[in-house]
Order: C-alpha cells, then structure tokens, then sequence
C-alpha cells in the first residue's frame, strides 16, 4: 500500500526569518498550520499528489500571540478556534463565536486555526464568510524580490473573481484583526456538513443595525464550500434599501434578486442548497420583521 | 523521518513517513493492541487518544506533530486510576457506553474532567463528535460531574495524606 511513497521533508521554522529563508529555498511548499482539513481528506494519507516539502507553521512563536484593545482584537494566525472562543467570548462578535460553535466539538476546534480556516486551498470553509461581514482585516507576508514584505488588507480584498480567497504567491496570513461590531443584528447559519458533505451545504453570514424600520450598513455573505463566497455591495444596498417589515411578495422579490446574484458567481449550484438558501434568508428576514415589529409595538 | 515521542509510556524512536496520522502509526507501527479506529478522516470520534493529557482524534494529527509528545491510548489508561473515577461515575450514574465507542467515549470524559469542565452544553459539544447514540446527554453531564466530584475527592484524600 506504501510502496514507492516518499515522505515529504517536514520544515519546522522558530520565527518569521526562518520562515521567509524556507519559504525562499522551497518555493512550491505546502504551509502547515492545524492540519484539520487536510488530514479530513480521504485521499491525505496514502498521498502521492502531497507536496514534498511542507512547513510547519506551529512553531512560531509570532503566529500564537494575541491582544486586545477597545476597538479591535488581533489574533496571530496559529491562534486556535478554542483559543478565541475562551478568550473573547464575552468581547467578540456573536457571530463569530456562532459560526465557531457551528464548527462542532472542541477536538476539532481545539486543532483548527484562524488562519488555516481562511486559507485552505480549494475549499472554502465558514469563516471566511463571517469575516468579511465584520469587516475584519489580515495582515498578508509575501515574498518580493527575494524579502519579506507584509501588508494589511481587508478579507473582500482576498477574495478573487470566483470567491475564492487568493494569496500573493507564496504569501501567508499572519495576523487577523477583528473590530468589536456594535451592529445589533448578527446572525449566522450553517445548513449541512461543510466537511462532510460539501457540495449540499451552505453558510451565511448577516450583520446590520436596525434602527426602526431599516438596516444601516449591512452586510450579507453567502458560502458555498466547494464554489466559494458570494458577496457582493449589491446585495448589501439591496438590504439597505429595504423598509421592514416585508411581506411575502416582497421577500420572494428579494429572494429572486439574491439568487440573481449568486447564481451569476456560481452557476452550478445544487437544488438542496439553492433550497436551503433560500430558507437561510427566510429566517432572517422573519428575525428582522420580528424586531421591528416589537420595536414599533414597544414604542406606542 | 525519526520520531521520537512516548506511547503508552514507552518511549520510542520510530521511523516512518512524517505525514502519517497518528491513527494508523498505533495500528501498525507500535505493535501493541492499541483500540484506535482508523476512519481516514470522516470524523468518526472513535479514533481518540490523549495527547499531552487532551483528547484528540488520532486521524488528524501527523506523525510529525507527535514528536516529543506522551500519547496515551486507552489501552494503557484503562488500567490508570483516573479510570477507575469514570468506571465509578459510570456505575453511579448506571449507565455505560456500548463496546464500540466506550474506549474514546472514556478519553473524552478524562479530558473533561481533567479540564473541571461542568457546562453541560460545552460537555454535550465535545462528546458530540462522537456519534453513536448508546448513551443519553443527561447521563453524559451526570458522569462528568460524579467523574469530576470523583476525582476532587481523591485529590483532597491524597493531600491529607502527604
């Protein structure tokens, strides 16, 4: 069963400098962080198609460091979903700690890393998704004329014309900072088995504040693992200029205008999750109805 | 590519691919009777392990993460006396894992009661990896907290004796 399989050269760097002098020699290396995806992968091990050279990024120390002050939290790359659960509970948005619960038992969250979450090469996880609605930022190192450069840039950056998130080559996420949202509408919602059963699941991820009858700056993202993230402005406009509560005719309008959206990212779609998100955006639309109306009722 | 980490208490040196999950080394390269599932990563639960004291599904970590590590199977914990606090809560509670998932089903309770976790929806998120529907959540959280009371009580008998 093994035979004829070579073991890839594992490289172990301490700090970032080691890490740029490794990334320099073996440029077509495989980055490393908590393995969860790609250990999940049926074909990961038996493989022939891994790559030889993989560099393991757990040792850095600059990737486990995080801090906080009143605006943001900054999470190093290598810091674990646990880690963000237990220590920003209280502090982060609700979405993200939603979407991170969705994620399922701490043996996995205990393993995953923010940064892998986000850079996994040919599927999109969840994360990706509730990030770019909260407006969260990553610190991306590259490499450029053989030195390592690292520049801020906001995740909607990252994504590329198919939705997926593109790193400069042989580029690597190191930090990510997340603001404190003081939206007061957040929710996410996980339909399916993003591991286990990629091509039917669906993720989305929703914040705005509601001030009476509308929504002030909100923000709607759509994934698809197997295809990507779906976010668009237009989208966000679409919700800016709603009044609610709507009616059915009015949400079967905003549905169609949404899969116009989606559908011309991703034309391949399953019906299961077509269905499935379409019931996602039923839930909260209902969720904001539901608000204005107690709001309303509130203030007579 | 050599790797040197302590299995059940043995410290080893062992040479094999650097990828390979930790599942299939306890299955064919350590020689004992380790009770580990290898499920090639569909996230069965049933592969788990402690790693450094946590439990862990053994299909995902890689050989190489391993070194230096203490990996405990639930061969060698069985015998162990923090068992010995779950066999208790087990029998207090009067219900017990079936014979498929009652070895990772153990480490995950160790791992909680280690950790003093007594959120019974945090106790309900970690056992959820495991599928199997033998036990019920009340008992899950009841075990955990008789496990942790448990251990509480041994550890205070042990202080007074020292």
């Amino acid at each position: 069963m093994y035979e004829g399989l070579s073991s890839p050269n594992i490289h172990t760097p301490n700090n970032l400098g080691e890490y740029a002098s490794t990334i320099l020699h073996y440029p077509t290396s495989s980055l490393w962080a908590g393995g969860t995806f790609i250990m999940s992968r049926p074909d990961s091990y038996p493989s022939r198609t891994m790559n030889a050279e993989i560099i393991y990024l757990g040792d850095i120390e600059e990737l486990h460091r995080f801090q906080r002050n009143d605006r943001f939290a900054e999470f190093g790359s290598m810091v674990t979903l646990d880690e963000i659960v237990s220590t920003g509970k209280t502090v982060l948005p609700h979405v993200l700690i939603d979407n991170i619960q969705t994620i399922g038992s701490r043996l996995i969250t205990r393993r995953a890393t923010i940064g892998g979450t986000i850079s996994t090469k040919g599927f999109t996880t969840s994360f990706p998704g509730t990030l770019i609605t909260l407006d969260t930022t990553a610190e991306v190192k590259f490499i450029k004329k053989k030195r390592l450069h690292s520049r801020w840039m906001q995740i909607t950056r990252l994504l590329d014309k198919s939705g997926r998130i593109a790193l400069p080559p042989q580029g690597m996420i190191s930090r990510v900072r997340i603001a404190f949202s003081e939206k007061n509408c957040q929710f996410f919602s996980e339909v399916g088995s993003f591991m286990l059963d990629p091509e039917n699941s669906v993720a989305v991820a929703f914040t705005a504040t509601l001030d009476q009858d509308i929504l002030i700056n909100p923000k709607i993202a759509f994934t698809y693992p197997t295809h990507g993230i779906c976010y668009s402005r237009d989208i966000d406009s679409i919700f800016s200029s709603l009044r609610f509560p709507l009616d059915d005719s009015e949400i079967s309008t905003l549905e169609s205008m949404i899969f116009t959206f989606v559908e011309s990212s991703f034309q391949n779609i399953s019906d299961l999750q077509r269905t499935r998100t379409s019931g996602i955006v039923r839930e909260i639309v209902d969720d904001l109805n539901e608000r204005t109306l107690t709001v309303s009722n509130e203030s007579r | 590519m050599k790797i040197d980490c302590t299995i059940d208490g043995k410290t080893l040196t062992l040479s094999l691919n650097s990828d390979k999950p930790l599942s299939l080394i306890l299955r064919e390269n350590t020689g004992d009777d380790a009770v580990v599932n290898h499920c090639n990563g569909a996230m069965c639960g049933l592969c788990t392990v402690l790693v450094d004291g946590k439990a862990m599904l053994s299909c995902m970590v890689p050989a190489f993460e391993i070194r230096g590590k203490t990996v405990t199977t639930f061969d060698s914990f069985r015998k162990t006396k923090n068992m010995k606090d779950i066999e208790k809560a087990y029998e207090s509670v009067g219900s017990f894992p079936c014979q498929d998932c009652y070895a990772s089903r153990s480490l995950i309770f160790e791992s909680l009661i280690d950790e003093g976790i007594t959120d019974p929806e945090e106790i309900l998120k970690e056992l959820s990896i495991i599928k199997c529907p033998c036990m019920d959540p009340e008992d899950e959280i009841n075990i955990v907290l008789k496990g942790i009371e448990a251990r509480r009580k041994r550890n205070v008998r042990r202080t007074q004796f020292a």
